[in-house]
């Protein structure tokens, strides 16, 4: 499958990916019991989503709080993001971070920094209440 | 446990301001029901969004490194033959901060090995801590490597002081460790 419809869980993200949207939404919190288990399968339906022809996808990722076993899987998905975008594909990459959480914002920028292809745009999450 | 040990047990919690304390078995089930009754009294008690997040994400690493790297200590296995590490979580208010302790039973090597890791990422910088966490991004995740998990880096870093361990020496090659990391409210 190269789309999927995740609904969000007390420890996962909902994640949607669609053909027709030509996006990839990850939002909510990242903290699951397994992690490969959960972001593989994500991976994968990106890879087969690019695979399909598809030549662009808009990514945005509102977590408001993910694990650092998280952390390292979503930078395997970037880096998986990377190499589409370094074989033509047209990706951009919006991701949402807390103003006052440095930490988030760092690793956002970090990433940033390490990718050649990859634009990712900070933006700041507007916290609703 | 005859009544006298228990209200011992209650007297010694009572002694400090605690938010939240959990002792028993961890399990991903337990991280996830504590983790849910932490979330709520942080809201009900706190008014620093920032410090409820790092105090949350560090109960979590720590959590889940009790899950991990504990062994079961002196109980006896359970009824279903599964390993479940048996652990102790804390949240203690100490004025303006908030005091996260964990306690658990690992092997006495791996013990040492943990103590100067705490150390080594205690004389770190936060720019030093930053690097060394993205460093360790893209490295395999080894739960006896020689340097820090990125879980012990992200702790020190949203902890407010450098990080506090100690360790007690038990029977059959073990040793309880002990973490403590403080994170400060808004000034």
């Amino acid at each position: 499958m190269a789309e999927l419809n995740l609904s969000a869980t007390s420890r996962t993200p909902a994640v949607s990916l669609s053909k027709a949207a030509s996006h990839l939404k990850i939002e909510g919190e990242s903290y699951p019991e397994d992690v490969n288990g959960f972001y593989m399968p994500i991976m994968q339906a990106v890879d087969r989503y690019f695979a399909d022809g598809k030549e662009s996808l808009a990514v945005e990722i509102h977590l408001i709080y993910f694990n650092s076993s998280s952390a390292r899987a979503l930078t395997e998905l970037l880096d998986s993001l990377e190499g589409h975008a370094a074989n033509g594909a047209s990706i951009t990459f919006k991701w949402f971070c807390d103003h006052d959480d440095d930490i988030t914002r760092e690793f956002a920028e970090d990433t940033a920094m390490d990718m050649e292809h990859l634009k990712i745009i900070i933006a700041d999450m507007t916290r609703d209440g | 446990m005859e009544f006298d040990r228990f209200h011992q047990f209650g007297s010694l919690l009572l002694q400090d301001d605690f938010v939240l304390s959990y002792s028993g078995y961890v399990t991903e089930d337990i991280l996830e029901a504590v983790g849910a009754t932490l979330r709520q009294r942080l809201a009900d008690h706190v008014d620093s969004p920032r410090q409820i997040r790092n105090v949350f994400s560090i109960f979590v690493e720590l959590m889940q490194n009790v899950i991990r790297y504990g062994t079961d200590g002196p109980q006896p296995e359970n009824e279903c033959g599964s390993k479940e590490s048996f652990g102790l979580v804390m949240v203690v208010q100490k004025g303006n901060c908030l005091d996260i302790m964990s306690g658990n039973f690992i092997v006495q090597d791996d013990a040492e090995i943990l103590r100067d890791k705490v150390a080594f990422l205690n004389r770190k910088t936060p720019t030093e801590l930053r690097t060394l966490y993205r460093t360790r991004l893209r490295q395999p995740p080894e739960a006896n490597s020689k340097g820090a998990s990125i879980g012990l880096i992200e702790i020190a870093r949203r902890s407010s002081i450098p990080l506090q361990c100690d360790m007690r020496y038990a029977d059959d090659g073990l040793c309880f460790f002990m973490v403590k990391a403080s994170v400060q409210g808004a000034s």
